[in-house]
């Protein structure tokens, strides 16, 4: 199995700023002598590991959205035959796994038994706290800790094993990512541009004349150029070795990448884009990203297509560095929107076989 | 002598100086521990593994020749944390999950980060002791690596191979001089039928940065001090280091 997948995407925004700076414009950067939009590392990360078709994604879509499992858990322990404080106690244990308790008290309609917020369960995690509950019932006393923490810990242990995770109190707990994220810049050069806009104020219809509010706002629209390289060997030694679960988190992974965006001022924005074009390497070679096919800012003469000509760069740099280094890469795929070639079901096949 | 050289280029990098808290800075070059690191990563050294960093921290003189110092990015960076009563008695397996608090129990804790941008530089390695592991099995690590390599920050992606070559040299400057015309003929070879040559040609050097114990084949114009001396990779604790600084003209 070759170690490294590394995932060359090329996605085009609308006007947005989905990553903003101290001042609120979006960041930039300077590559090749010049300037580019920037969207950071962390911030992609971000939006991909809080989205919910990743959480989705790797339950198998097939998964329950609820607030009420700690009543689910209640109902079967009293039908069990707990009495009602015990039950009441261990299902508010199961429940605090997954969410903030609603209320600390004992309320009528039972809102210490729900969580603030919808959680994902997957049918596995469904299985487990049933299978949880039935032992309850049967020994007739309190969960453990550990049995608690074990439900639902290896799906939701995925995104640290990608993302990984430093914590300086427990470092016990720390996991090595297995996914590198470099910070994604437009493929162009690219201004930041201010939108200076006013808003009216409906009941003043005579007296003062002029806005009720104005301001400004930065935003920019361009192609970005993302990279990602995978370790698809440290990922499956983050997963305890589980086989199936490396394959849909490669999965999860693949369809969060090409379709989430940054969540930053998407209400103003609606700037959500799908990636036009990812070429997917395999190998054991040293990865490096293709970024430097952009040194040279992608400039459409006519009406030539930037997208086109983006694409032709990466290709090109690939095809030049395998010439003068040698093969960086034992396979390759290549999806391409524009020329409806590829598609994100063959694209993950080659990412997770 | 010998000597194992290769180059690392990328649109961002970040050579950290001693940072604690909220400013996190980069130095020009990259540091001691960074090196050792960046081979550490290639054979893989696990982060725990006092006695591997020791051994790659003594085993080699490393000289430094930066070809192009960039521009310094100063990115504003947060990340919001819930605070830890939120947190209490709740699992954090995953960051949706740590998130999954009401949004006034989050805060955000602010930092800033600095970046080198179109950094490049190129780095030499000069076996010290005998028990060092052989330039050469260094140089397949490098071409094959067993964990991502990355320019300081795991963000900062080498953007083109490192191209490990063992150079037989006078000097580390003679080694670096050496490599360079290596890598011209290698684009010269690659030439396309049209006798297009791919690629850029690598900059000229800079500054020559080295340790005491390399064979550098330059004059120091200046030596600093730098806390980069890697004593315990677990504490993250460093020691002083001399390191030498070159001023070389420009190659027109």
């Amino acid at each position: 199995m070759s170690r490294f997948v590394q995932l060359h995407l090329l996605t085009s925004y609308p006007p947005s700023n989905l990553n903003r700076d101290d001042t609120g414009r979006p960041k930039t950067a300077l590559v090749g002598d010049a300037n580019r939009l920037r969207v950071s590392s962390q911030s992609q990360k971000r939006a991909w590991r809080t989205s919910e078709g990743f959480e989705a994604a790797l339950a198998g879509n097939l998964g329950t959205r609820t607030k009420r499992m700690g009543k689910e858990v209640f109902d079967a322990l009293k039908a069990g035959g707990i009495d009602e404080k015990n039950a009441r106690e261990w299902a508010r244990l199961v429940a605090r796994q997954f969410g903030k308790p609603k209320s600390e008290k004992n309320t009528e309609n039972d809102a210490d038994l729900e969580i603030e917020q919808l959680a994902h369960f997957s049918p596995e995690e469904k299985e487990a706290i049933q299978a949880l509950t039935q032992a309850l019932i049967a020994r007739k006393d309190k969960p453990t800790d550990d049995e608690l923490k074990l439900l639902g810990q290896p799906r939701r242990a995925v995104d640290i094993a990608m993302f990984g995770r430093m914590l300086a109190d427990a470092a016990e707990h720390n996991m090595e990512a297995a996914v590198q994220v470099a910070h994604a810049i437009t493929v162009h050069k690219a201004a930041v541009e201010d939108d200076y806009f006013s808003a009216v104020d409906d009941l003043n219809t005579k007296g003062d004349t002029g806005a009720g509010h104005i301001g400004e706002r930065g935003y920019g629209a361009g192609l970005f150029y993302l990279y990602l390289c995978i370790d698809r060997e440290l990922l499956a030694k983050n997963l305890g070795g589980d086989a199936a679960l490396t394959h849909r988190a490669l999965a999860a992974l693949v369809d969060t990448v090409t379709k989430v965006s940054p969540t930053g001022m998407q209400n103003s924005f609606a700037s959500r884009a799908y990636a036009g074009y990812v070429l997917a390497e395999k190998g054991n070679q040293q990865p490096r990203s293709l970024v430097q096919a952009f040194l040279k800012p992608v400039k459409p003469h006519g009406d030539e297509s930037m997208f086109d000509k983006a694409v032709d760069a990466l290709e090109a740099r690939c095809k030049n560095f395998d010439a003068v280094y040698g093969a960086c890469a034992d396979g390759r795929f290549t999806l391409n929107v524009e020329k409806a070639q590829g598609s994100l079901q063959a694209l993950t096949a080659f990412v997770a076989d | 002598m010998a000597f194992l050289v290769f180059q690392l280029q990328a649109p961002l990098a970040a050579w950290g100086e001693p940072a604690v808290g909220e400013a996190r800075g980069t130095a020009a070059t990259p540091s001691h521990s960074a090196i050792v690191g960046l081979l550490g990563a290639a054979l893989g050294v696990d982060r725990t593994d006092e006695a591997g960093h020791a051994a790659l921290r003594d085993g080699y003189g490393v000289a430094v020749a930066l070809l192009r110092s960039g521009s310094l990015l100063r990115d504003y960076h947060t990340a919001q944390v819930p605070g830890r009563a939120a947190l209490k008695g709740r699992p954090q397996f995953t960051r949706r999950q740590e998130m999954a608090v009401p949004k006034q129990d989050l805060n955000t804790i602010l930092s800033t980060r600095d970046y080198r941008q179109n950094a490049a530089c190129l780095v030499a390695l000069q076996a010290m002791v005998p028990t060092a592991m052989p330039l050469e099995a260094l140089a397949s690590a490098l071409r094959a690596p067993r964990f991502v390599l990355y320019l300081g920050r795991r963000a900062c992606p080498p953007a083109a191979p490192l191209w490990p070559q063992v150079v037989e040299a006078a000097s580390a400057h003679a080694a670096f001089n050496q490599y360079a015309q290596r890598f011209e003929a290698a684009r010269q070879a690659a030439a396309d039928p049209k006798g297009r040559i791919p690629l850029e040609p690598l900059d000229g050097i800079e500054r020559l940065v080295f340790d005491e114990r390399v064979q550098a084949g330059v004059a120091a114009d200046l030596s600093t001090r730098r806390k980069d001396r890697l004593i315990r990779r677990a504490g993250w604790q460093f020691g002083d280091r001399t390191e030498h600084v070159a001023l070389l003209p420009r190659e027109a």
